[in-house]
């Protein structure tokens, strides 16, 4: 490896100050960055460091959501990895477009966003689609705002949103039927245009006529819908690895699904023909992928831990009320969005509580 | 007996535990005592060059510190222009324990009299004063002031300085005899003596023959870091701030040395400090002597490779700067850290067996297998994404990356009301920080520039 870092570092100079290459500087830090860990060594206390960097936090989600990716190209073919490759394309594009105007490095949130993107997408939705909904999530969501870090919205659900409420029939006209079978439409490519793919409901939107899939295709992901989210198995042990490793907030998650289970339960109660049963409602749709790998964004939910409940709340409550209530057919991607724009206000509460009680302390 | 609740704190799982047998170090030929420390700056010199001394002489003392004295370890002659920055003791004679009586010189008190005072004036000159630190501003505290309390910690949780279970072993009749004096200096002031929440036979003798102690308040923490600090412990004990009666500590080793320049009125010069961490090869506890020079220390001590010798632990401690030869009077360990030597390949994509962290997205957190300790950052600075670990290792109570953020647009009011001023400095937000960013660093220097800028016309009004 020594080599690569020799030939890596005698193309240094042309990026350096008065090289040719001056302005492509983000791009070869970012190379190297990727390739090899900093020489920068500690220069104060504490000189003892923990191993974890933004790269490897980054790289646990994308660890975390390499289940639900599995899921989807076993049921939705090998299209769902043509459309990750053009939302990393094309991400990847905008990333380093403004690192450069910025002349700052190149975060690694990308490589979250751009796999994250194209699973909440219907699988079988043009690749262009793809590419301009990424675009505009970026730009719209996180650069605008200054990069990873600072951006008020979720990247990949503002691209989404853009998406939904711009290229509607698309996105209603885009679902797939899973494959079926051992091994699936694992080497399949098909899109909505072959006709015995394409499918017109996934379970929510048949739910809204009494129609409700089996529980155990929606445990599995044997269902339409977004790339990622069919199969709740898959989120799941996806997601656990996440709040086990301490990337996501164990307490977002919780607070996502308990409110959403507690009042689905009292509604269903009250009027069972417009709440799903309990589970069957957990596991339909995007709730347990929004609520393990959307609302957890540590970015875009609030920072104290009494913010993460109320955000958490917020998110399952809206979702429940948005998806059965209205004329939508999923609420998830709003009810995060809405959680972003409710997270600075929660914390604001919170830090003002937590201060409050700190003026005391002696 | 009181169990303190606490929240935050961490224990650093770094390699190289010092053991608990303790070395003796064989008699130096020459001794470079420094004359400045983290707290002290020995200016005032009180011996000429070229001068004999004998063991516990005054080199120097502190002016600015009641006149804390550097004491001589050993006799011998004193050369003051030989090393910059220490006095330096030439053909220093084998220890011989040595009473001596004070100097006509020597700083008296110039408030109070009778008999606690003359102690006070004795632990001053004898050199256990230096082992006090006044809980809230970790500085040395005015021996003749009356403090509200004092906590004596029993136990030294930051990885690594000499541990309180060593200090004690097989001399707890001295500590006691040491609180006994400790006590005749006060009034009616309670001591709080902390003591781990394990079931260590240490923990149980102590607990036994401080029983019928009236005034000593037994309080047990849990063994997690930082919970020895003494500002930490005073806030949980609910003693308040008070410039006019401070709360003191002193740690085990402090005991010691009250018990041995009040009993036995001997000059306290040696110390156990420790020498651990990840570059050590033996990791072991060590009897020395200031001034020991640290050359000799570490040689043949050390693994292959370029390391970095921290004086303290490897959170609080400061790096050794090269020019200092010999050991301080305030040194309790010796921490070596191998320097970060090459760029490793994916270090991101490793499984990481071997590496130290506080989440757990490493295999190390199921299996830590000779976990890789070095001075290097880890990573590359990257802004706040508000993951929260601060907070949560944040033994103080506050919130590291919200304080970050608001100094981060010059917001120092409202740092303030953060209530920065309560960080300790123990170092574990910049430990954790994913983004690797200066979180202790930047709550210091707000502390001191809040003191500064804020509050300048209450200090001189």
């Amino acid at each position: 490896m020594r080599k690569l870092l020799d030939a890596m570092q005698r193309f240094r100079p042309h990026f350096e100050e008065g090289g040719r290459l001056r302005p492509l500087k983000p791009v070869y830090d970012a190379a190297e960055g990727f390739f090899f860990a900093p020489l920068a060594v500690t220069a104060d206390a504490p000189h003892l460091r923990d191993a974890l960097d933004l790269k490897r936090f980054m790289a646990m989600v994308v660890v975390g959501l390499l289940p639900c990716v599995a899921a989807a190209v076993h049921f939705f073919g090998l299209r769902v990895l043509a459309m990750i490759l053009v939302s990393y394309a094309v991400g990847g594009t905008i990333e380093v477009l403004f690192a450069i105007v910025r002349k700052d490095e190149i975060n690694e949130g990308f490589l979250v966003t751009g796999l994250i993107f194209p699973l909440t997408l219907p699988p079988g939705l043009p690749l262009w689609m793809v590419g301009v909904g990424i675009a505009i999530g970026l730009v719209l969501g996180k650069e605008l705002f200054g990069g990873t870090g600072r951006n008020p919205f979720n990247p990949a659900l503002v691209g989404r949103c853009f998406l939904a409420i711009g290229y509607p029939a698309a996105m209603a006209g885009s679902w797939l039927k899973p494959g079926t079978g051992t091994l699936g439409r694992l080497v399949q490519y098909v899109d909505s245009s072959v006709v015995d793919a394409a499918s017109s409901a996934t379970p929510l939107a048949a739910a809204k006529h009494g129609a409700f899939a089996s529980l155990a295709d929606l445990f599995w992901g044997n269902v339409a819908g977004s790339a990622g989210e069919t199969s709740a198995i898959a989120v799941i042990v996806g997601g656990v690895i996440l709040v086990v490793t301490r990337v996501a907030s164990w307490r977002t998650v919780a607070g996502v699904l308990a409110s959403f289970a507690l009042l689905n339960a009292a509604l269903h109660r009250l009027d069972p023909a417009a709440f799903a049963p309990v589970v069957w409602n957990l596991c339909a749709g995007g709730l347990l992928f929004g609520a393990f790998f959307m609302a957890t964004d540590p970015v875009t939910s609030p920072a104290t831990n009494c913010g993460k409940w109320a955000y958490g709340i917020i998110i399952g409550a809206v979702t429940l009320l948005i998806r059965s209530l209205t004329g939508y057919v999923e609420g998830v991607m709003f009810a995060i969005l809405l959680g972003n724009i409710a997270a600075p206000l929660l914390d604001e509460v919170a830090v003002r509580i937590r201060l409050r009680r700190l003026r005391d302390e002696i | 007996m009181k169990t303190l609740s606490v929240r935050g704190g961490y224990n650093v799982a770094v390699a190289g535990r010092p053991g608990s047998d303790v070395e003796v170090l064989p008699e130096p030929a020459v001794l470079y005592l420094p004359l400045c420390t983290r707290r002290f700056a020995f200016t005032e010199l009180r011996v000429n060059d070229g001068q004999r001394v004998r063991p516990g002489d005054a080199i120097a003392v502190d002016p600015k510190n009641y006149g804390v004295p550097l004491l001589a370890p050993r006799a011998g002659t004193v050369r003051l222009n030989a090393a910059s920055g220490h006095a330096v003791i030439e053909d220093p004679e084998p220890a011989a324990d040595y009473a001596r009586d004070p100097g006509p010189d020597e700083p008296r008190p110039e408030q109070g009299s009778g008999e606690s005072c003359e102690k006070q004036r004795q632990l001053l000159a004898l050199g256990a004063w230096q082992y006090f630190t006044d809980a809230r501003t970790s500085r040395l505290p005015d021996p003749f002031a009356t403090p509200q309390a004092i906590i004596v910690s029993t136990i030294q949780l930051e990885p690594f300085v000499s541990r309180g279970d060593v200090q004690l072993r097989d001399r707890l009749a001295e500590f006691v005899r040491g609180l006994k004096h400790i006590q005749s200096l006060l009034e009616h002031q309670p001591i709080h003596v902390v003591l781990p929440r394990v079931k260590s036979r240490l923990a149980l003798d102590l607990r036994e023959r401080l029983a019928g102690f009236p005034h000593v308040n037994i309080v047990s923490v849990p063994l997690r870091y930082p919970f020895d600090n003494p500002r930490l412990l005073a806030r949980h004990l609910k003693l308040r701030p008070n410039p006019d009666q401070p709360v003191w500590a002193v740690n085990a080793a402090g005991v010691l040395a009250v018990d041995r320049s009040l009993t036995r009125q001997l000059p306290c010069i040696e110390r156990l400090i420790s020498l651990g961490g990840p570059g050590v090869r033996e990791p072991r506890h060590l009897k020395a002597i200031p001034g020991y020079p640290i050359d000799m220390i570490l040689a043949g001590r050390l693994n292959d490779g370029t390391v970095r010798v921290l004086n303290g632990g490897g959170l609080t401690g400061n790096a050794l700067p090269p020019e200092q030869l010999g050991l301080d009077v305030e040194c309790a360990g010796l921490t070596v850290l191998p320097e970060q030597a090459e760029r490793e390949f994916l270090a991101f994509m490793r499984r990481g067996f071997d590496r130290l962290s506080y989440s757990k997205a490493f295999m190390s957190c199921v299996l830590p297998i000779a976990l890789l300790h070095h001075t290097g950052l880890r990573g590359e600075p990257r802004p706040c994404v508000a993951c929260g670990y601060c907070e949560e290792v944040c033994p103080a109570g506050i919130m590291p990356h919200l304080i970050h953020k608001y100094l981060y647009r010059d917001g120092l009011e409202e740092a303030e009301a953060a209530r920065v001023d309560l960080c300790i400095g123990c170092g574990l937000c910049s430990f954790v920080c994913p983004s690797k960013i200066e979180l202790c660093r930047q709550m210091l220097e707000a502390q001191q520039r809040i003191a500064r800028e804020l509050h300048a016309e209450e200090a001189n009004p």
